[in-house]
């Protein structure tokens, strides 16, 4: 007799699928700040459909508790900046409410496999750090002490020496030779960087922050 | 000598118009890695693409796009670099260096090389190879990179630039022969543009298939020893000094093109679609990208009017029915003008509209696949959740079923029958209206 297998959920389509399965939310919601154990209890009394669906406030709720996990690592991701040293230290800052730090840290590893990362979370003060074997510690010191630690135990190394020079300016320059003014559009550039992005700490003084449309003082409007 | 700061301010201004922001690769782990499972690699690709900044027009900036070099023997007529006084070329290493700095700060995510013709579009694309091959050999980056094929590049030089690279594309410029010679009269469109995408597209699907084939070969003798230890011990046989392994397919990215759309006089948006329509089915294009005609100063086209961004907007749009909805090219010309462009408005609306009136509204609980897909607001992805929601003997009674699986109710509503009930558009509104008004002026 031809054995069963498990009913597929229907709602789940092939390359994309909407909300969050049962499995996912079980996992990564302990991830959210405001986590409370009673919250995995209601996620598997609610039937998948409802959950995927945001069904019911509850499932609102959890929906966007998961959002916000994966909304603030891809940001991080994305608008976290980094330096490397000629001993093959990667180093930069975030700020994370939640505890979102391993999947930085792996993305960065996957990159630079040969590099030990160090991220300061400005949110709880701690560095963590993940080394070539992909072993994570977190440390409650600052950065740069962290780092001058690590670097010390290090050889130099020539890869990573022949890029010491500063990109700040480079990546401004090139920056600016990028944007088309006959197509500038604040609306749409406003919506892909957010104002809340500007408070992370790769952009706070970031190039990006000068073209960003800002509201006028009653002063500059009269 | 300039400085690379003033390089990157030159090159990387002549190169804005090239539109390709895309880092996504299927370059990812479920294939086998490209070059080989060492820790020296340096650098990912994802499935998805990031985007780690985005400039005031709101395109995403993800590539390290500048020219390699702006001295050029031809003379477009649309072309940035023609009214470019200093001519400047970054040399293989500071290319790789600059790149490699700005991918450890985390602020680009991949290359874009492209390049003026120098002298000849084999040495250009030489040197730009010399690049390339640096940041793969010497700086071990595994990562995105976009090869832009020169007009006229020999095939070697094709041969080994796709095995380098993610992508590659070669910028048609303008629907047809006639357009390209009126635009840039010194490009041949028969043998710069199209026998160049024709050889990408052999080379990809020739290696690709050899690939597949070693990767099944070596399944079928994998059941003792596990496919991952299989392919590394086969590549240690074959050893390194191939510099990628025959199992992984290459070009992940496709090819892909450019049109500048408005520069060309007479050019409709029906002669942009065919073409498109044709390297899709011909040449296997990965996708399509549209820059509108900007005029520049000091250009021959200067005093010509720059085209609308919204018949680049519509022209996406339009692609993205041929290429993901698979709508036919006969359908779209229904809904074109007299002069053969595309209406103001959402292309998809203006061909439901037209097909609607045809066939009649569609329910959702009888419409086949294809039919779904001609609604607005209903895309691949609901339309296949229905469909399998319908097997599973799910019917769809209420708007809300709907809005459930991901369709966007008020662009699918006036399209469909739920339930017996169907909206009422406002045409439909007033020429009921228009009618009782005539109906009780008659009494």
């Amino acid at each position: 007799m031809k054995k069963k297998g498990k009913p597929k959920d229907p709602l789940e389509v092939i390359g994309c699928s909407r909300g969050y399965s049962k499995e996912e939310l079980i996992n990564n919601l302990s991830r959210h700040a405001n986590f409370t154990p009673n919250l995995i209890k209601q996620v598997k009394d609610l039937p998948e459909v409802m959950l995927r669906n945001s069904g019911t406030p509850t499932a609102k709720k959890i929906v966007r508790m998961m959002r916000d996990i994966s909304g603030e690592a891809y940001r991080a991701i994305q608008f976290t900046r980094t330096e490397i040293n000629d001993r093959g230290v990667l180093y930069g800052v975030v700020l994370l409410k939640h505890q979102v730090i391993d999947k930085v840290l792996n993305y960065f590893h996957d990159r630079w496999p040969q590099c030990v990362i160090c991220l300061y979370n400005e949110h709880t003060f701690i560095t963590s750090i993940i080394n070539e074997k992909g072993l994570i510690h977190e440390v409650k010191s600052p950065l740069k002490k962290v780092v001058d630690l690590i670097s010390s135990e290090r050889p130099s190394m020539p890869y990573f020496e022949d890029i010491q020079f500063s990109g700040e300016e480079i990546f401004e320059t090139l920056y600016n030779t990028q944007n088309i003014k006959e197509r500038n559009n604040p609306r749409y550039f406003k919506s892909m960087i957010p104002e809340y992005c500007y408070k992370l700490p790769g952009l706070k003084k970031g190039v990006e922050r000068r073209f960003t449309p800002q509201n006028k003082k009653l002063d500059e409007f009269f | 000598m300039p400085s690379i700061l003033e390089k990157i301010r030159i090159l990387g201004s002549s190169s804005k118009f090239d539109i390709c922001a895309s880092t996504a690769s299927s370059r990812t782990d479920k294939y086998p890695k490209l070059f080989g499972d060492s820790k020296k690699w340096v650098g990912t690709t994802a499935s998805a693409g990031i985007c780690h900044s985005y400039t005031p027009d709101g395109r995403c900036m993800s590539l390290f796009k500048t020219l390699y070099t702006n001295k050029c023997i031809y003379s477009c007529k649309y072309c940035f670099s023609n009214t470019c006084k200093q001519r400047v070329s970054f040399t293989p290493e500071e290319y790789a260096r600059t790149f490699m700095k700005l991918y450890s700060m985390n602020v680009v995510e991949g290359i874009f090389i492209s390049s003026g013709v120098c002298r000849s579009a084999d040495d250009t694309t030489e040197e730009m190879l010399e690049a390339v091959r640096l940041l793969r050999f010497k700086y071990n980056f595994q990562g995105y990179i976009h090869f832009k094929c020169l007009p006229g590049v020999s095939q070697s030089l094709l041969k080994e630039a796709i095995a380098l690279s993610d992508r590659i594309s070669v910028n048609s410029e303008a629907s047809t022969k006639e357009f390209l010679a009126e635009i840039a009269e010194q490009k041949d469109f028969n043998n710069d543009i199209t026998l160049r995408q024709r050889w990408l597209k052999e080379n990809r699907i020739k290696h690709n298939e050899n690939a597949l084939k070693i990767v099944k070969d070596l399944k079928k003798d994998s059941k003792s020893v596990g496919l991952q230890e299989k392919m590394i011990k086969d590549r240690r046989e074959n050893g390194y000094k191939k510099f990628r392994w025959d199992g992984a397919p290459i070009l992940n990215s496709g090819q892909t093109t450019q049109f500048v759309v408005g520069a060309a006089e007479n050019e409709t948006d029906w002669d942009l679609l065919k073409r498109i329509d044709w390297q899709y089915k011909m040449i296997d294009l990965r996708r399509a990208y549209f820059s509108s005609f900007i005029p520049i100063q000091g250009t021959p086209l200067a005093n010509k009017q720059a085209a609308l961004l919204s018949r680049e907007h519509q022209l996406y749009q339009s692609d993205w029915l041929l290429r993901i909805y698979h709508y036919k090219l006969k359908d779209l010309k229904e809904v074109l003008t007299e002069e053969g462009n595309l209406p103001k408005g959402d292309p998809k609306v203006h061909f439901a509209r037209h097909y609607f009136k045809e066939h009649g509204l569609v329910d959702p609980n009888q419409a086949s696949y294809h039919e779904l897909l001609r609604v607005p607001g209903i895309g691949p992805i609901s339309a296949k959740r229905i469909i399998n929601l319908r097997a599973k003997k799910v019917s769809f009674k209420r708007r809300e079923d709907l809005k459930s699986v991901g369709v966007v109710l008020k662009r699918a509503e006036p399209f469909l029958v739920i339930n017996g009930r169907n909206q009422t558009t406002i045409d439909n509104f007033f020429s009921y209206k228009e009618a009782k008004i005539f109906q009780e002026g008659i009494q």
